[in-house]
């Protein structure tokens, strides 16, 4: 019972690690209809930063929001170039460029950070574990969970119920319109690549506590992103969350289960999903014009 | 492809082709060192298999991350045959080609009613989903140490274990590749192919059934993928499971961009500009994928219609 209880706490830190980071990417993708397959680069440059301003002795609290602020500021110059070009272009073309532009952050990285595992100096309140039912559980995961959670809330709350969430949502169905508004769309658009950008270092930033960072681990990332954002459907808050529960969960008890087949399983569960619903599972079907 | 040509210039290209055709397998026999020769089957391989891609990414607008998968596993197939009943090179080609066709066949059946990123998505996981098979079965596939030491490939008797006789037998299968894929775009149905890429629901107007159109296509794209996953064992001379991971069905997608999607012939232009870059440049740096990764984006952003179409105008 306490061992089960246990796993459902790894199985919802590690779903909201894949909510932080899908949500990211369903800004750009769903919201703003551009595939940013960079979005596992910003990941793993926030875990660096993150790992990095925990080596070096400052605040350690600050961490989180320097990620933030340095991913974003990372997102602003390719939203500069070569980004800003490519936002009305098809699919096609946005998966290419930003493929291409992972791979040369990967060797980016590998380049300025190393090729070894690195893991955060995690502060004495972070450290340790505390005794659910007799059993040991890292401090850590509970920390990001809460984080994760609340920062999901406030994502929430801004895309759904502010008047610029509203304007950038309207922005995906008539930008024409939104245009006549008075509204300058281009502006609105790199605002939401910064803020997917950003979150996607934090989410490196707090995910370095529980994965690490290695190189590599930016497409492992993207992959489990792009897979939670598509399962859930895209333009759907609610249907990213279930997915990333649905991922997180199968993952975890796959892994506790059935060691060797756990991927398969999980890979197998997302594809039937897929398969069944072909536009995730709280997706709207695409008009077709 | 739809651009209509006059007579003379089809002439002069269909005269270019099959000079450089020629060339191609004469100049190495000639002149060739056996790494030489081995790295120019392994370059017209793998550009068969960037080939069959194309059909499926230029004429059908379909956006395969699990390629790899169909190649890799069709090279597994071929090499397991091969080890079990001898390297009979019209068996181990049959089987790559079955094996090729079964897996692609299988893909577009999952896939059949997704578009767009969802179909990208759910090749990408029906892909890594192979990998995992093969990464696990460990008693057939050797899990991560692959498999090597296999049978040389012989025909009618003729053993055909120098690297020049290698280099011939893959000319020949890319040759075959080319013109089966080339004429399955120019045929009826790969026209419709190509209309369900731009105008989908005129097509469906018309009576044409989405389904049937993308599954033909996948079969084709498979057999010939197989064909060249066939052979590339025993030219590689190692098959392991990287050959089936995602990451080689996105180098497949990058050498076909490289080259230049809408030309079936640009398979073998991006597959030798890859792997020369990744073989040269990394015996002088370590930073070989960041100068891939430049070449590559600078090709999306410059290039769109690939390096051999390099300063001619036309359609993204």
């Amino acid at each position: 019972m306490a061992y089960t209880l246990v796993q459902i706490l790894n199985a919802l830190s590690f779903s909201v690690l894949l909510l932080l980071t899908g949500l990211g990417l369903s800004l750009v993708l769903s919201l703003m209809n551009f595939v940013n397959l960079t979005h596992g680069s910003f990941y793993l440059l926030g875990s660096y930063i993150g790992i990095q301003w925990l080596a070096s002795g400052a605040p350690w609290w600050l961490a989180f929001p320097v990620a933030f602020v340095l991913t974003g500021a990372v997102g602003w110059l390719l939203d500069r170039f070569p980004f800003g070009r490519f936002y009305a272009r098809p699919h096609l073309m946005q998966v290419l460029l930003t493929y291409g532009l992972s791979v040369v952050f990967a060797d980016l990285m590998r380049w300025g950070f190393g090729a070894e595992t690195v893991s955060p100096v995690l502060p004495e309140v972070l450290s340790g574990v505390v005794f659910i039912l007799d059993f040991p559980f890292p401090v850590y995961r509970l920390f990001l969970i809460a984080s994760g959670a609340a920062i999901a809330l406030v994502l929430w709350v801004l895309i759904d119920r502010t008047l610029w969430g509203a304007a950038i949502r309207a922005c995906v169905v008539d930008r024409g319109i939104v245009e006549t508004l008075g509204i300058d769309t281009r502006k609105l658009l790199t605002a939401g690549l910064v803020l997917a950008a950003a979150l996607g270092g934090l989410g490196g930033a707090l995910g370095a506590g529980m994965l690490s960072a290695y190189p590599g681990l930016d497409e492992e990332v993207l992959l489990l992103a792009l897979l939670t954002v598509v399962v859930g459907g895209l333009g759907s808050f609610a249907g990213t969350v279930i997915s990333a529960l649905l991922l997180g969960f199968a993952t975890t008890f796959g892994r506790m289960w059935a060691p060797e087949f756990a991927n398969f399983l999980t890979l197998g569960i997302m594809a039937l999903i897929l398969i069944v619903r072909p536009t995730g599972l709280l997706g709207q079907p695409a008009r077709q014009v | 492809m739809t651009t209509l040509h006059s007579n003379s210039s089809t002439r002069l290209a269909a005269t270019r082709t099959w000079l450089l055709a020629a060339l191609v397998c004469s100049v190495p026999v000639i002149w060739g060192q056996g790494f030489a020769l081995r790295f120019g089957a392994e370059i017209l391989l793998i550009g068969t298999a960037v080939m069959s891609l194309n059909l499926l990414i230029g004429v059908g607008g379909l956006v395969s991350l699990g390629h790899g998968a169909v190649f890799g596993c069709a090279a597994y197939a071929a090499a397991v045959a091969a080890q079990a009943w001898g390297g009979n090179v019209v068996l181990v080609l049959a089987v790559g080609v079955l094996a090729g066709m079964a897996v692609a066949g299988l893909m577009a059946l999952l896939t059949l009613r997704s578009t767009g990123l969802f179909f990208l998505v759910l090749t990408l996981v029906a892909g890594q989903m192979a990998w995992e098979v093969v990464f696990r079965w460990r008693e057939v596939t050797g899990g991560a140490d692959g498999l090597r030491g296999f049978p040389s490939l012989e025909a009618f008797g003729i053993r055909l274990d120098t690297p020049a006789a290698l280099y011939l037998v893959t000319c020949l299968i890319a040759g075959l590749a080319w013109w089966v894929l080339r004429s399955f775009a120019r045929a009826p149905v790969g026209l419709a192919l190509q209309g369900m890429r731009d105008q989908p629901l005129r097509m469906r107007a018309l009576g044409y059934s989405l389904g049937n159109l993308r599954v033909r296509a996948f079969l084709v794209s498979g057999a010939v993928a197989g064909a060249a996953g066939a052979l590339f064992p025993f030219v590689n001379q190692y098959i392991g499971p990287n050959t089936v991971h995602w990451s080689m069905s996105a180098t497949l997608v990058i050498m076909s961009v490289l080259g230049g999607i809408h030309m079936l012939l640009g398979g073998f232009a991006g597959a030798a500009v890859y792997l020369l870059a990744q073989t040269q440049l990394s015996s002088y740096t370590d930073r070989w994928q960041l100068a891939i990764g430049l070449l590559f984006v600078a090709t999306v952003m410059f290039a769109p219609n690939g390096l051999l179409r390099l300063g001619r105008r036309g359609r993204p």
